[in-house]
């Protein structure tokens, strides 16, 4: 069943936005007045745990302004976005990420695999000297390596679970550390690089990570920003925990935060159904 | 509240993982300082301290294993079965908590005693003992591989039945996986049909138990019939 996203309209009553261009101002649910409270059962894992809101942001458009922080603010599940900061998950999570992008082709020969025949190359008593078999043998130079590396699968396995978890944590983390931002939707209406970068300066969301919950990159947007390094776009499904603690920006769009919200939300018994 | 630790940013270069949930590699042969280096732990000369498999598992040296030494003994019936024994107090305290509820249309089976936990392995078959039979207050209706004499009084005498069909293991796991579609066979072994044919130990197709039991196939009835033919059969005499 698909839940409503809410957007609530603010009143001014955040005390102090850090609304430098480096950095996006973010409302955690200490700072709201107790009058706008969250109608129950929207986007939360237990009933028994308050929302965590974050301002909603926005790059504009060719014409109209960005702004950092709009009026509205989006609610967010405090299980995925306000869930302790577990660093162990998340080396676990980056090292199993970088083992699996290892090549794995060192090589070496071994004594067999070196060009050579097996004459003996000296008797073996009588001249003096240590006994000898083939010229292959790895004492000798020019011989194989003894138990050099191998081309070999470094990849290892991560409970899903874990990597669920690495997954929220990371992002409890962005948007503790007020690196997380929500955008409405990521339909940049332009292709070229020029407008787009300018934009993204003015923003000051250099080395930032787009994260959309449709199942294609918006088209506009990924041939805008392909060429822009430190901007990278990508889809919810394909980001990973690696990606989340390297980037110093996230910004997700709703469509990628209601995505997230699913699939890593509390599983409860009625769901499973 | 917060420590300094916690308030630091989250990095890939501040992560690091649990203490004590990484055990490094043991390198041998890397030097005195590692406690592993020189002859790596294996000590001075001897078979133990080459390379290659050294010598095969339960080899004593010459000596005569343990394994040689201990004579050969029996042989091992292929056609035994174990039975899984459920005796009347444990059936009675399943019944109490609602975890056995039985009908004479729809008999407690191997498969409701595994489903309810009564049983964790049916084995080859259910045997139902008389422990505890004091205990027993209910009327229950079983249809086991097998029961012994005093099980069988006590369960009557509360009302309830009994009767015991011959299970090989192919028709053991369709009665607990509940397949219908397949023919369950009926005994073949002289044995099993004699058992089975015998009203004294409620065996299936004993006549007795083909006219009281509430479902009966046909073929079972004809099958009763035959076993039991040749108790009127004279001889044959000149």
């Amino acid at each position: 069943m698909r839940r409503l996203r809410v957007v609530l309209q603010l009143k001014v009553f955040f005390k102090s936005c850090r609304t430098t261009s480096r950095s996006l101002s973010t409302v955690t649910a200490t700072e709201t007045s107790t009058s706008v409270l969250p109608p129950l059962g929207t986007g939360l894992s237990s009933p028994l745990t308050s929302p965590v809101y974050v301002t909603m942001s926005s790059l504009g458009s060719l014409v109209d302004k960005p702004v950092l922080s709009t009026d509205k603010a989006v609610q967010l599940d405090p299980h995925i976005f306000s869930h302790p900061i577990r660093r162990d998950i998340l080396h676990l999570c980056v090292v199993h990420h970088l083992d699996s992008l290892r090549q794995g082709s060192a090589n070496t020969k071994t004594r067999s695999e070196v060009r050579g025949s097996g004459r003996k190359i000296r008797p073996q008593k009588g001249s003096g000297r240590a006994r000898l078999g083939d010229a292959q043998s790895p004492m000798l130079r020019g011989g194989g390596v003894a138990f050099g590396p191998k081309p070999r699968d470094f990849s290892t396995k991560l409970p899903r679970k874990v990597k669920e978890m690495g997954m929220r944590v990371a992002l409890s983390a962005k948007l503790r550390e007020h690196n997380l931002g929500v955008i409405k939707s990521l339909n940049w209406p332009g292709v070229k690089t020029g407008p787009l970068a300018k934009r993204i300066s003015e923003v000051g969301w250099r080395k930032t990570l787009f994260v959309t919950g449709l199942d294609e990159v918006p088209e506009g947007l990924r041939r805008a920003s392909s060429n822009i390094e430190k901007v990278e776009v990508v889809t919810a499904k394909d980001l990973n925990v690696y990606d989340a603690v390297k980037w110093p920006r996230v910004v997700l769009d709703l469509a990628a935060v209601e995505w997230l919200e699913r699939k890593l939300g509390k599983k409860t018994v009625v769901d499973s159904f | 509240m917060a420590t300094r630790a916690a308030a630091k940013k989250v990095h890939l270069f501040n992560i690091s993982p649990a203490p004590g949930s990484l055990h490094h590699q043991k390198r041998v042969g890397r030097g005195q300082g590692s406690g592993y280096g020189g002859t790596s732990g294996r000590g001075h000369n001897g078979q133990k301290s080459r390379s290659g498999p050294g010598p095969k598992p339960g080899f004593e040296g010459g000596q005569t294993p343990i394994t040689k030494l201990i004579p050969k003994r029996g042989f091992y019936n292929q056609n035994t079965k174990e039975y899984a024994a459920v005796n009347l107090d444990r059936l009675q305290y399943w019944v109490d908590q609602g975890r056995l509820v039985s009908t004479p249309e729809q008999p407690i089976t191997a498969r409701e005693l595994l489903l309810s936990g009564c049983v964790h392995d049916v084995k080859d078959g259910i045997k139902i003992l008389g422990d505890g039979k004091e205990f027993l207050r209910s009327r229950i209706h079983l249809v086991p591989s097998r029961a012994s004499k005093s099980a069988i009084g006590a369960i009557e005498r509360l009302g309830g039945t009994v009767y015991c069909k011959y299970y090989n293991p192919l028709s053991l796991r369709d009665c607990i996986d509940g397949r219908t579609d397949r023919i369950a066979a009926a005994p073949t072994r002289r044995k099993d049909i004699e058992w089975y044919t015998h009203w004294g130990n409620r065996g299936y197709i004993s006549p007795r138990a083909i006219e009281k039991m509430p479902f009966v196939e046909e073929r079972l009835k004809e099958l009763s019939k035959e076993y039991t033919n040749f108790k009127s059969q004279p001889f044959a005499t000149k």
